[in-house]
């Protein structure tokens, strides 16, 4: 990536406000930890606690001791690390819960106000409610295996690690548009042209879906200026929708956007080979995939104003009072994959066999177009080069925590009319 | 307490003579004493969740926080009140999808209770063709998940404003089908109708089956005709299966979540339902727990009604000591047209469904209908890492099998603990009748229908985490999924119970008490037996949806439990059409042949003279 002015100002005013959020965030967990949760956590070097450098071959046999390790996940494709993995680290047996997303977080929060601690890493996407509700009420912990730290970029491992960035982005029919992407600029889905002619996978059901859609309302000023650039005209807000950024959902919704229940069926109609009118759909980038599976003939819009490409993380962590903390950390270092691999390592698919599998470890089920790695020093997969050619914009958890409920409310009673 | 001399003459409360007294009084009276033993332990189980629900309703919760930054969690509040009653969202969150659900409720239900009832009475009354056949596939279409309806209507009827494939329809003809055809309120209540006209088909059919023909055709003796003998004889008789059929599939309407999902999102058309799911999976419990307590209050009322139109009636016994006789009506002419017409019938209800999912999981592209794309791989290979992940086929595919054994396991079980705690409960309730505690009993039963299932499993957490009294914590075994799932179906069992017992006359138990005949005996001599036919049409429900369950149980489950729906609901996550597919095909045939082995069980051991088919 390049670093032009603009991207070294955010960065700095990133790294400030990461740092501003990390103290506050560390105060709301000292509050919450009780001394026997604190006891636990100075046992096994987590929290406040977590060393710089740490014996990993220690760690590894105590794990095996311990024996087992219980994941919660919001994705069921971990599901087919079992054997690798224990393979990999025999005697520690890996069972995993796939609960999507909102389950994972149910699951948790009712288990530990019931005083039951089962399960030992959970790794799911929702950054508000993993941040605010798990992370600062000290129902789980971040780990970084000190190997790793230098490896991974700051943004992506604090205030917690990140398994694996996603996005969403807009989709085309190449057969409809053989001359390249019909749209420079988002707001054009707004337009007449495009009535009904978009799809979205449903906000109010796919936490991934509402995230790409704040990750626009966060930012008013650029859509705005976005608006005027397509236009010429300065953005005429609707009766009581406080920003550009809502503006932009109240237009979409108004210019009958078609709401999917499911990603893939988006990708699919829109995608479809042979259509002349198909749709624009705004889903995750990783359906792209489908081209090859489904035969889709859906290309990425890599170059809208203001922006094309929002990213949504996935979180791993360690539960509070985890019965098996080592294999925790065990397992969380899997999920980051070898330390041997790096960015000149040669993966071919398929990626959950051979050599490939054994360099991207629990990255494989994941090494697809569409989902990047936390780590600086992991190669694009294969289609998905696009990712840094894509101009990006990442969500706050704090934007998630503090507007989702408003853009949801709003989003309702848009979509109602 | 006190043995000072009974001032009035009477024998003091704790008196030696006053007690035997008493316990010969409720000895004789086994209606109450069974009444308060299911009224305990429904309380415990239902009304804590109810209240739980009532108290988070009322409570400030982290979710909040964005609305009111200075809130407190856990403290008390109206908020969500407001929202839901008063602020503007309220129209968008609570009134327009008020309004749709109840469209969609009584429209379906008048379907419903028509094409189920017709059914039945051809079924039962009339000499039509391939009886035996056509009365076990009948009950079909509620053995699949009712998103296999609404997905075969799409893929029939779908037009371009979802895009992509094109519909069957507009495949072979050209023509757009309109969007009102294609989604929304019409195809929604047509699919749900087509699903749960079972419903009344099964509590119509039992119950006809045990109205005397002998009292029809007295009714001709006397000069009626045929109409009038329908309208003044058989229908009142079958007002309490007609009424538990309208509660049943009304409220469950009311509640239902995958069809509207699915088949309402493309034009917009939200339900009461949607919006509880929708808040949920906010974990915006708040929002959620009001509405929820809206549909229990709104249920609640459909039920007072019902039972006030019910319970004014003095009598629906058909089943006394007298003689009783069974005559088909002839169809003369119209045999075949009926005939033919079920026959179409069950094409599009459950051929056409599970061609399309036998075909689904025989593609190797899904979506790709042509022969060429046709494999065996996702039922029988061995695991090939450059399809589906490597997941092996379904018969090698050791998830799946295990799954498939816990599934069948927790049917039979719910479906036996169902069937018993539903007669005790039917007949504390009708012998019982008139009295307050039959209708706390009769209420209290019927509340965990309209509990929105997935709140339930998230409250259960909780409340079994740890031991109460004698009994261990149940969280994490295999008989907390059970408990759960007899709960949730325990409205079913009741209701059916409850219809039963309402067609027995008391007569039969007294002549057996003058005898000196024990209550168990009785129970398993007379009761039992003449109840048995709508005794195990209940139990076969409840196995069915047991079977089907999925959101009840998903935060309860752990890997040694996996149930078949759990592993579909994986499939589905992952995209993975065939095996999901595949394995919802496997799930609604193993329904299918169970219940068709408990069918002809039931009817070589005596019960099936009463039975419907």
């Amino acid at each position: 990536m390049r670093m032009t002015r603009s991207t070294f100002l955010k960065a700095v005013f990133g790294s400030v406000a990461a740092g501003v959020f990390s103290v506050a965030a560390s105060t709301a967990m000292a509050q919450e930890v009780s001394p026997e949760l604190e006891a636990w956590l100075q046992e096994n070097a987590l929290g406040t606690n977590a060393m710089v450098e740490e014996n990993w071959d220690d760690i590894v046999a105590r794990a095996t001791q311990e024996g087992e390790v219980v994941v919660y996940s919001s994705s069921g494709r971990i599901a087919k690390l079992a054997d690798h993995f224990q393979a990999l680290y025999p005697g520690i047996t890996l069972t995993l819960f796939d609960l999507g997303s909102v389950k994972t977080i149910e699951k948790t929060v009712r288990e530990q106000d019931a005083g039951i601690f089962n399960v030992d890493v959970i790794t799911t996407g929702n950054s508000g409610q993993v941040i605010y509700e798990l992370l600062n009420n000290g129902r789980i912990f971040n780990y970084v295996p000190a190997h790793f730290a230098d490896r991974i970029p700051q943004e992506n491992q604090d205030p917690l690690l990140i398994r694996v960035n996603e996005a969403i982005v807009f989709f085309y029919n190449t057969d409809a548009n053989p001359d390249g992407a019909p749209i420079s600029n988002v707001w054009e889905l707004t337009q007449e042209q495009y009535r009904g002619r978009v799809g979205i996978k449903d906000p109010m059901a796919s936490g991934s879906s509402l995230m790409g859609l704040a990750t626009l309302v966060q930012n008013p000023e650029e859509m705005a200026a976005a608006y005027e650039r397509l236009t010429g005209e300065a953005l005429v807000l609707g009766d009581g929708v406080p920003d550009a950024g809502y503006e932009f959902v109240r237009r979409l919704l108004a210019n009958d956007v078609v709401i999917f229940k499911s990603g893939s069926k988006l990708a699919d109609a829109a995608g479809a080979a042979g259509q002349d009118d198909a749709m624009i759909a705004m889903t995750n980038m990783t359906y792209i995939s489908r081209n090859d599976s489904k035969g889709n003939v859906n290309a990425i819009m890599a170059d809208l104003d203001p922006v094309s490409r929002m990213v949504y993380p996935t979180f791993m962590s360690i539960a509070a009072n985890a019965p098996h903390p080592n294999a925790a950390k065990v397992f969380i270092a899997y999920l980051l994959g070898s330390p041997e691999m790096n960015l000149e390592t040669v993966l071919d698919k398929p990626y959950l066999e051979g050599e490939s599998f054994d360099m991207l470890q629990g990255l494989a089920p994941y090494h697809d177009a569409g989902s990047v790695s936390p780590r600086s020093d992991v190669p694009l997969p294969a289609g998905g080069e696009i990712w840094d050619e894509m101009k990006g914009w990442d969500i706050t958890a704090d934007f998630m925590w503090e507007q989702g409920p408003q853009l949801r409310d709003f989003w309702l009673i848009y979509s109602s009319q | 307490m006190s043995d000072t001399a009974a001032p009035r003459g009477k024998p003091p409360f704790f008196s030696r003579q006053n007690m035997a007294y008493q316990v010969y009084r409720f000895k004789n009276k086994p209606e109450i004493i069974i009444g308060v033993l299911c009224l305990g332990f429904l309380s415990f189980v239902v009304l804590v969740p109810l209240l739980q629900i009532v108290k988070d309703a009322f409570t400030f919760q982290s979710y909040d926080l964005a609305y009111q930054r200075d809130g407190e969690v856990g403290a008390f509040t109206l908020l969500h009140f407001d929202r839901v009653f008063n602020q503007p969202i309220s129209k968008a969150l609570f009134v327009k999808p008020l309004i749709n659900s109840l469209k969609m409720g009584f429209a379906v239900t008048l379907i419903a209770i028509f094409v189920g009832s017709s059914l039945a009475w051809l079924m039962v009354r009339t000499n039509v063709h391939f009886k035996g056949v056509f009365g076990a596939m009948l009950v079909f279409p509620y053995m699949m998940p009712s998103w296999v309806m609404a997905l075969a209507w799409l893929s029939l009827f779908k037009n371009d404003r979802i895009g992509g494939s094109e519909g069957l329809l507009t495949y072979l003809t050209g023509v757009q089908v309109p969007d009102w055809v294609a989604y929304g309120y019409v195809p929604i209540v047509f699919t749900l109708a087509m699903h749960y006209y079972a419903y009344t088909y099964l509590l119509i059919s039992g119950a006809l089956a045990t109205v005397d023909s002998e009292l029809e055709e007295a009714g001709a003796t006397c000069g009626l005709g045929k109409w009038k003998r329908i309208r003044v004889i058989t229908m009142p008789l079958l007002m309490p299966a007609l009424g538990s059929a309208v509660v049943l599939t009304f409220i469950r309407i009311l509640g239902t979540f995958g069809t509207p999902a699915l088949l309402g999102l493309p034009v917009r058309f939200f339900t009461f339902s949607t919006q509880i799911y929708a808040s949920i999976n906010a974990r915006n419990q708040g929002d959620a727990y009001v509405l929820a307590l809206v549909l229990i209050v709104l249920a609640i009322s459909f039920i007072w009604i019902n039972s006030r139109i019910i319970g004014v009636r003095k009598s629906y016994v058909t089943m006394t000591g007298k003689g009783f006789r069974k005559r088909e009506s002839d169809l003369g002419k119209w045999r075949w047209p009926a005939t033919i017409l079920v026959i179409l019938f069950l094409c599009m209800t459950v051929i056409m469904p599970l061609l399309l999912l036998l075909w689904e999981s025989l593609t190797l592209i899904p979506g790709n209908y042509s022969l060429s794309n046709l494999t065996t791989y996702f039922w029988v290979g061995q695991g090939n890492v450059q399809l589906a992940y490597g997941e092996p086929g379904v018969i090698h595919n050791k998830g799946i099998l295990g799954a498939l054994g816990n599934s069948v396991k927790l049917g039979f079980m719910a479906a036996l603990f169902n069937g018993a705690l539903g007669l005790l409960v039917g007949y504390a309730v009708v012998r019982g009748r008139g009295a307050k505690l039959a209708r706390w009993l009769e209420g209290i039963a019927f509340a965990p229908y309209i509990f929105p299932s997935i709140a339930l499993g998230a409250i259960y957490i909780g409340m079994f985490s740890t031991n109460i009294g004698p009994v261990p914590a149940l969280y994490g075994t295999f008989t907390i999924l059970v408990l759960i799932t007899v709960i949730k179906n325990l409205p079913f069992t009741s209701r059916t119970g409850i219809a039963a017992m309402l067609q027995i006359h008391q007569s039969l138990e007294e002549t057996a008490r003058v005898q000196g005949i024990g209550w168990f005996r009785r129970m398993f001599r007379i009761i039992i037996p003449l109840s048995m036919s709508g005794l195990v049409a209940g139990m076969l429900l409840t196995f069915i949806t047991a079977m089907r369950e999925l959101s009840l149980i998903i935060l309860l489950i752990s890997p040694g439990n996996m149930v078949l729906t759990g592993v579909i609901f994986g499939y589905q996550e992952q995209d993975m059409a065939q095996h999901s597919s595949a394995v919802t095909l496997m799930l609604v045939l193993i329904i299918i042949t169970i219940s068709v082995i408990v069918r002809l069980l039931s009817r070589s051991a005596g019960v099936g003279r009463l039975s419907a088919t």
